[in-house]
């Protein structure tokens, strides 16, 4: 009995601790209602420690063409959404593994505006085929939600992959 | 006969101002004021050339044809789906969805980007006040 007790507490403290360090694999989740409101109605929430502070400078600079879109804020509500992707950028949470990852891939002398153009992403995401990418369910891999079933927690491990019309997804 | 006439005048003027809150109304005598000061002859807002600006394609922000409905739908009582991002977007007709048109900060702030998107220019103060009052009536 007191043995089935002790693996249990065991097992259980386990899980805890695996929970807390796969929290910490992924990225910090979104945690400020105002960039929910303002980004999030148009595209996924994208974590702020998805990019460097400099690329989030750059994109919130020319947001009334981003990504051939008008995004334009008023200066004031600009200047509050950049302070917290900054205040929770790649280099600043890189106790979050995929953060660090990203922000290590991205050459000192570049800013990329988007994820999907840093060396981390792209070698994550080789070897799908484009008609994955291409189809109405996905469109695009800026579309994180269509594939990775947890994205919105920051979580983007393998096996919460579920691509639409195809399945799991082992690298 | 006359005097019903007036009364169901009055009443529909007041449903009509109903319609929309203080700030919104005052929003919209703003745009009123501005499209006459542009051209002296204008005699109101009109649903019908609401509608064309709502429907009519343009080559937009992206260089292809876009136009309102590319991503309201033509439904406004129904969710549209950002036609970039795949995000659903919620209806955009107050009867189906009464948060919209009540915030005047959130309603400049769109007009504003989704003229950009589909005619590449900011809204006259005229057409801004055609499209909404398309947008807010039409069942």
């Amino acid at each position: 009995m007191k043995k089935t007790i002790l693996t249990s507490l065991l097992i259980a403290g386990s899980l805890v601790a695996g929970s807390l360090t796969a929290n910490k694999r992924g990225v910090a989740p979104v945690s400020d209602s105002f960039y929910m409101k303002e980004c999030a109605s148009c595209h996924f929430a994208y974590q702020p420690g998805l990019l460097p502070s400099r690329s989030w400078e750059k994109l919130m600079g020319n947001l009334s063409n981003h990504f051939s879109t008008d995004a334009s804020l008023e200066p004031a509500d600009n200047k509050i959404i950049l302070n917290y992707l900054i205040k929770n950028s790649a280099e600043n949470s890189t106790d979050y593994k995929r953060s660090k990852k990203i922000n290590d891939s991205i050459p000192k002398n570049e800013t990329p505006i988007s994820l999907t153009e840093t060396k981390y992403f792209i070698k994550e995401h080789r070897g799908i085929p484009s008609r994955l990418i291409e189809q109405k369910e996905v469109k695009s891999l800026a579309n994180c939600m269509a594939c990775h079933t947890t994205a919105d927690t920051g979580s983007y491990s393998e096996r919460a992959i579920k691509i639409p019309n195809y399945g799991k997804w082992e690298d | 006969m006359k005097k019903i006439l007036l009364a169901s005048l009055i009443a529909i003027s007041f449903i009509q101002a109903k319609e929309l809150n203080p700030s919104m109304q005052g929003f919209m005598n703003d745009l009123s004021v501005e499209a006459k000061k542009q051209n002296p002859n204008i005699q109101g807002f009109d649903y019908a050339r609401g509608e064309v600006i709502f429907t009519t394609k343009q080559i937009g922000k992206k260089g292809n044809p876009i136009s309102c409905v590319s991503c309201h739908t033509n439904d406004l009582s129904q969710n549209g789906l950002n036609e970039h991002t795949n995000k659903v977007i919620e209806p955009l007709s107050p009867f189906a969805n009464p948060k919209r048109f009540t915030d005047v900060k959130e309603v400049k702030k769109w007009l504003r980007r989704n003229f950009k998107d589909v005619y590449n220019r900011e809204g006259t103060a005229l057409e801004q006040g055609d499209v909404i009052t398309y947008i807010i009536n039409k069942k």
